[in-house]
């Protein structure tokens, strides 16, 4: 016996099935608890994987559909690449968000690997599964305690245009759609994203304890300081023309006149990659982190920062409920 | 019968239960009170935390959910470590008195220390992290490491990683 399993022994309990279960439909029924009859959501307890996921999700979600949007003067060959080299902000509204981010209206998306992020003990299984470098903080603001790890394998996608799919949505939305290209109409984008590693840094307190027998995640909250980099995504297509797909894409009904010109403003498209700056909520200026530039975000509250830069292939981002002097402190500290 | 008068009865039928939440029932109780036993250290309480989880189950998960036993087991884990916390948050005297209960030896002066013993440790596990208390909570219950990838959201891979830094943090936590 182990000095745990010694330590934490108790005597074998009897128990009694068929009392317990008297007693619980006993309570079920003076309660007048109704059992669920519908399929449940999916349970909550995934979430425990890491908080981050649904942030990340949703981040990853933009970025896809602003990388499309913003893929312009390739080569037109059968297989155009789009790989980033730097980054910049594209001011984005609520509006724009909504319009832009119903991929569905278009066609399908098929995961060939899901971004299913884990949980990694150690910076060394981190590295090791991400295939990447990765770099810790020498700066670290004052009460943030010990990092944990999580990781996102490389992910795969593939998009197929539906112009059938196209004509249902705008119906749906009593809506006239542009025409898509005849040859648009079944082609393929191939989408890959990742691998990336996230760092959490919490506050030094204990995680708030799960409420009740819920089984929700106890680190739901927000971390002190996350501090991340992947590799950036990579699109390829298989004969569309990327003149015709911007052309399509930016003349939908949810992308606003003002979103189209930001995107056909970006100079070198085919190396850029556009971090969406949700305007009303948050404000961007360029900074210069480990020596090249890159995009401070402040959210309007003033609680939140954070600092996203391009360097050697991978795009690193630091946030937290920290000043901008502390977020671009830590970045500058990456080694 | 008036409805009016069926309601002041209470006779107005609830659903019944789903023969598939019987099931599920009878075949996790036992192992959900051992996860919450391991914990509290005391028989009734560990029953009235396996309660409210089949209850908190019940309300918002249909039976046959592929997901039902790791959940039912995190969710015991984490209610009887709310529980431990609760009881600390009372005082230590409250603490020792709630396992002494369970606590049975043949000399009185023996039963005191084993429950002293014993409230100290969960003093200790209470202390923990939620995510290291729950790995202990459920591998010295008997679950096997994929068990607990499963309940807990983890890679298979990581627990024994996670499981030696847990015991480790635990061994310190006792010692203090």
């Amino acid at each position: 016996m182990s000095d745990i399993e010694d330590m934490l022994s108790v005597p074998e309990p009897s128990v009694d099935t068929d009392r317990a279960l008297a007693r619980l439909r006993a309570r079920v029924e003076s309660e007048r608890i109704t059992p669920v009859t519908r399929a449940a959501a999916p349970p909550r307890q995934r979430a425990a994987v890491s908080g981050w996921l649904k942030g990340l999700s949703a981040a990853a979600t933009v970025a896809l559909v602003a990388t499309v949007l913003t893929m312009s003067g390739l080569a037109e060959t059968i297989l155009t690449i789009f790989e980033p080299k730097q980054i910049v902000a594209v001011p984005i509204t609520s509006a724009d968000l909504n319009g832009a981010s119903s991929f569905d209206a278009y066609g399908t998306l098929t995961w060939t690997e899901q971004p299913k992020p884990y949980d990694v003990p150690d910076i060394r299984t981190a590295a090791r599964e991400s295939g990447m470098t990765v770099l810790v903080a020498g700066n670290l603001p004052a009460g943030v305690g010990a990092p944990r790890y999580g990781v996102m394998p490389k992910t795969t996608a593939t998009f197929t245009f539906s112009a059938e799919k196209a004509r249902q949505a705008a119906a749906a939305q009593k809506r006239t759609p542009p025409p898509m290209p005849a040859n648009m109409d079944g082609s393929k984008l191939f989408i890959t994203g990742g691998p990336a590693v996230v760092a959490f840094y919490g506050d030094g307190t204990a995680p708030a304890a799960p409420t009740g027998a819920s089984g929700e995640s106890p680190f739901a909250g927000m971390p002190k300081l996350i501090v991340a980099q992947g590799r950036p995504p990579v699109v390829q297509s298989d004969g569309v023309t990327v003149d015709q797909l911007q052309s399509y894409l930016l003349q939908q009904p949810g992308i606003s006149p003002q979103l189209a010109a930001q995107i056909r403003a970006i100079k070198d498209p085919s190396s850029t990659l556009p971090v969406p700056i949700p305007v009303d909520m948050a404000t961007s200026k360029k900074v210069t982190v480990q020596g090249v530039e890159g995009i401070f975000v402040g959210d309007s509250t003033g609680l939140g920062s954070a600092v996203i830069w391009q360097k050697d292939g991978i795009v690193y981002g630091v946030a937290g409920t920290l000043t901008e002097q502390q977020v671009l402190a830590v970045a500058n500290s990456l080694h | 019968m008036e409805a009016a008068e069926r309601l002041r009865l209470g006779s107005v039928p609830v659903p019944g239960m789903p023969p598939a939440f019987e099931r599920l029932f009878r075949r996790e109780y036992p192992r959900v009170v051992a996860i919450a036993h391991r914990v509290v250290a005391d028989a009734d309480e560990a029953e009235d935390v396996a309660q409210d989880v089949f209850v908190s189950f019940y309300r918002r998960h249909p039976a046959d959910a592929h997901y039902a036993a790791p959940w039912l087991y995190a969710a015991a884990a984490h209610a009887a470590l709310n529980v431990l916390r609760s009881r600390e948050r009372r005082g230590r005297r409250d603490a020792v008195e709630a396992v002494r209960r369970d606590a049975q030896a043949p000399d009185p002066a023996q039963a005191a220390e084993t429950a002293e013993t014993r409230s100290e440790v969960r003093a200790a596990l209470a202390r923990l992290p939620e995510r290291s208390a729950a790995l202990l909570a459920l591998r010295y219950s008997g679950l096997s490491y994929e068990e607990i990838a499963a309940a807990l959201g983890l890679r298979q891979s990581s627990i024994g990683t996670l499981l030696r830094r847990a015991e480790d943090a635990f061994r310190k936590e006792v010692a203090k």
